[in-house]
């Protein structure tokens, strides 16, 4: 019985390294893995976003098919981008307080009006003045209770002539165009949140908005080819080759730069060699080794960096098979790297002592508030909603009118 | 003005409309009183009822057990760092339910697990190497750490 006890209380010790203040010794960190989620899950919101606008602002006419998907993929996203904060703050009886009592100048807070803004002006207006069109030419043709829903986000606007449609299209491009940098405010926000904690030389970093801008980009874009390859093999659809070459294109050069950045931050800590170096080497040479080496650099950058740099050159002498196969590797590869870098941001910078010269360790659970199934549901939550938005919107049997979102010049010189 | 955007402003309007009159009916009403949180959130916190009782409580029923504390290296820890919170005990002491603890060794690696952050004059053990197999008070009495059991 004895033997029990006591080594049970080994088991639950604070475990470090070095010199660690005794307060800091505990057994968890503050953030756990639901706020290594919240980061993931707004860059893929922000990255899908820039490839839907590579459609509308950029005109890349190849990637019209994935133009909605996109979209609402984004919408899928954006809709659970809260919930990690929401959980990890807890009292949800009194979570509303948080949009009721808005505070200005906190910076934490400032993620509210940043979430707003962009669901509410960018996206979701994007996404209506795309799809009013088709609301009503759906809404009289649908019954049931998908007919409500269509005729309701009509809004009660049935005016479908040329002149109207024209408008739309260039609303919706106004929009995307202020969509980008929303986009680019929405994750570069999350960036600067841990840029901007200079006491720790792990986050505190001028470069840290843009490295998360530009990873948000590489997983969206990630995520679209694994959604867009993911429904068509679900559907028994013919993939269009060409759209899925254009995306691994614009996946590799968004990897290319930033793997630059990433590589430049790290050359620049390395050379100057802060007060904090000794630490943040030991951190990624034991503490990180697995995410960091192995998930960010080898399987999140550099083995997508190779396969698809090589297809860039020798495209025409690979098969369609080997090539699909090729891009979902490389998409999922993506998402896991891109996860782990998520992780190491957010674990890493809470790992070390204050006194830089301890490390502290922290073991993922399974179960509870912060445990790794929570993360999953969390995690799965967008795609079930995801699932049932592409039914009510990307449905097969549902005609679209075909508008094509690029075409806005004509519209505009219509008007 | 196009209906669309006439219809888009209709809503804006209402969204922006419902959420001032959620803002008058739901923003706690002592909100701001004194800054930025709720007036009353400090009133409820004076009425929960404390969970510590404090060294001099214990005294009542406890004295000799005080006294070996006071003449030992232990002198200056409070019975409830070790027993955790006793104020129920205090208030009850014949229910089993609400003993305080008696066993605690995580209580003494809070304090004594090797940690070269601490100060030297508190003493240091590794738990893994030091008799790990064995409960702490078979070997030190808790109260009297100098002394030999
Ligand atoms: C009103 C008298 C009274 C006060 C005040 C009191 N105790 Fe006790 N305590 C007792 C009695 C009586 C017992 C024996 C209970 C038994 O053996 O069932 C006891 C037993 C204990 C035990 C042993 C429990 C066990 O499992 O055998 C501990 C430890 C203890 N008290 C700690 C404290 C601490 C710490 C305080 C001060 C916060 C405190 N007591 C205050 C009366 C009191
Ligand atoms: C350093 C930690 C520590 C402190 C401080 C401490 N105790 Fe204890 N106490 C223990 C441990 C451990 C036991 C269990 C001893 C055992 O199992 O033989 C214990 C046992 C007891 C018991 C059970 C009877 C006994 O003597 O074994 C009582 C009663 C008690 N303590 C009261 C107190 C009171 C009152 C104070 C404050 C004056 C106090 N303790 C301070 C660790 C502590
Ligand atoms: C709140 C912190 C704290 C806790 C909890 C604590 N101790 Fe201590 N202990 C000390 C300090 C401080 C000293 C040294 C005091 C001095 O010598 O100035 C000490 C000294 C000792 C010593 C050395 C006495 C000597 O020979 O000098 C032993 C043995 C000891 N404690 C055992 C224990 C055991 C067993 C427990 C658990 C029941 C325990 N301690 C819990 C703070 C703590
Ligand atoms: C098998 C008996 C035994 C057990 C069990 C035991 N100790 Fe000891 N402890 C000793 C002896 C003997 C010494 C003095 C010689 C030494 O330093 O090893 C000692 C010394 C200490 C010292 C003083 C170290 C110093 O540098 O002077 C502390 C503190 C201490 N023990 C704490 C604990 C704690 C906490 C536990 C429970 C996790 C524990 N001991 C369990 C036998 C034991």
């Amino acid at each position: 019985m004895a033997l029990d006890v006591t080594n049970v209380v080994v088991e639950a010790l604070p475990r470090f390294e070095g010199y660690v203040y005794p307060n800091e010794s505990g057994t968890h960190p503050l953030w756990g893995f639901l706020i290594v989620l919240y980061p993931y899950i707004t860059g893929l919101v922000a990255g899908a976003f820039i490839m839907a606008s590579l459609v509308r602002v950029f005109r890349v006419k190849p990637l019209e098919p994935v133009y909605r998907l996109s979209l609402l993929t984004a919408l899928a996203f954006m809709l659970c981008a809260t919930l990690p904060l929401l959980f990890h703050l807890g009292h949800p009886e009194r979570s509303f307080q948080i949009m009721i009592t808005p505070h200005l100048t906190s910076p934490m807070a400032i993620f509210g009006f940043v979430y707003a803004w962009y669901l509410m002006a960018v996206l979701l207006l994007e996404l209506w003045f795309d799809y009013r069109e088709d609301f009503v030419v759906w809404s009289q043709k649908t019954s049931g209770i998908p007919g409500i829903i269509y005729r309701a986000f009509t809004l009660g606007v049935t005016d479908i002539s040329e002149k109207a449609i024209a408008l739309d299209l260039k609303l919706g491009w106004i929009i995307s165009i202020v969509g980008i940098p929303s986009a680019f405010l929405l994750h570069g926000y999350v960036g600067f949140i841990f840029g901007s904690i200079k006491a720790n030389p792990w986050w505190g970093n001028v470069l840290m908005p843009i490295i998360f801008i530009l990873s948000a980009m590489v997983s969206g874009i990630a995520l679209c080819v694994f959604n867009y390859m993911f429904l068509t093999w679900v559907r028994r659809r013919k993939l269009d080759m060409r759209c899925l070459d254009v995306m691994g294109m614009y996946l590799f050069y968004a990897l290319v730069i930033d793997f630059t950045v990433e590589a430049l931050d790290w050359i620049h800590r390395v050379y100057s060699a802060e007060e904090g170096f000794h630490v943040i080497e030991y951190m990624a040479k034991e503490k990180l080794f697995y995410t960091l080496s192995i998930g960010q650099v080898l399987v999140g950058t550099l083995i997508p960096l190779v396969l698809l740099g090589s297809l860039q050159i020798i495209r025409k002498y690979v098969s369609d098979a080997a090539r699909k196969r090729i891009y979902f590797t490389c998409a999922s590869c993506i998402l896991v790297g891109v996860f782990a870098m998520r992780w190491n941001v957010v674990m890493g910078g809470q790992f070390f002592s204050k006194s830089l010269r301890g490390v502290m360790s922290y073991k993922l659970e399974f179960a509870g508030a912060e445990g790794w199934l929570m993360g999953l549901v969390l995690l799965s939550l967008p795609f079930i909603i995801l699932t049932v938005m592409i039914k009510l919107f990307l449905s097969e049997r549902l005609p679209t009118t075909g508008h094509v979102p690029h075409r806005v010049d004509d519209a505009v010189s219509e008007i | 003005m196009p209906p669309q955007v006439f219809r888009l402003i209709l809503l804006t309007v209402a969204i922006v409309g419902s959420y001032v009159i959620a803002r008058q009916l739901l923003t706690p009403p002592s909100f701001r009183q004194y800054g930025f949180y709720r007036g009353e959130a400090l009133a409820e916190h004076a009425s929960h009822t404390p969970v510590f009782a404090g060294r001099k409580a214990c005294l009542e029923c406890h004295e000799d057990i005080q006294k070996k504390l006071f003449k030992d290296a232990h002198k200056t820890i409070g019975c409830e760092t070790c027993h955790g919170p006793s104020s129920a005990h205090c208030a009850d002491p014949d229910s089993a339910a609400k003993k305080p603890d008696k066993k605690n060794t995580t209580a003494c690696l809070r304090c004594h697990e090797a940690n070269p952050s601490r100060p030297v004059t508190q003493k240091q053990i590794n738990v893994k190497n030091h008799y790990s197999s064995q409960k702490c008070a078979e070997c030190h009495m808790p109260h009297q750490p100098n002394e030999v059991p």
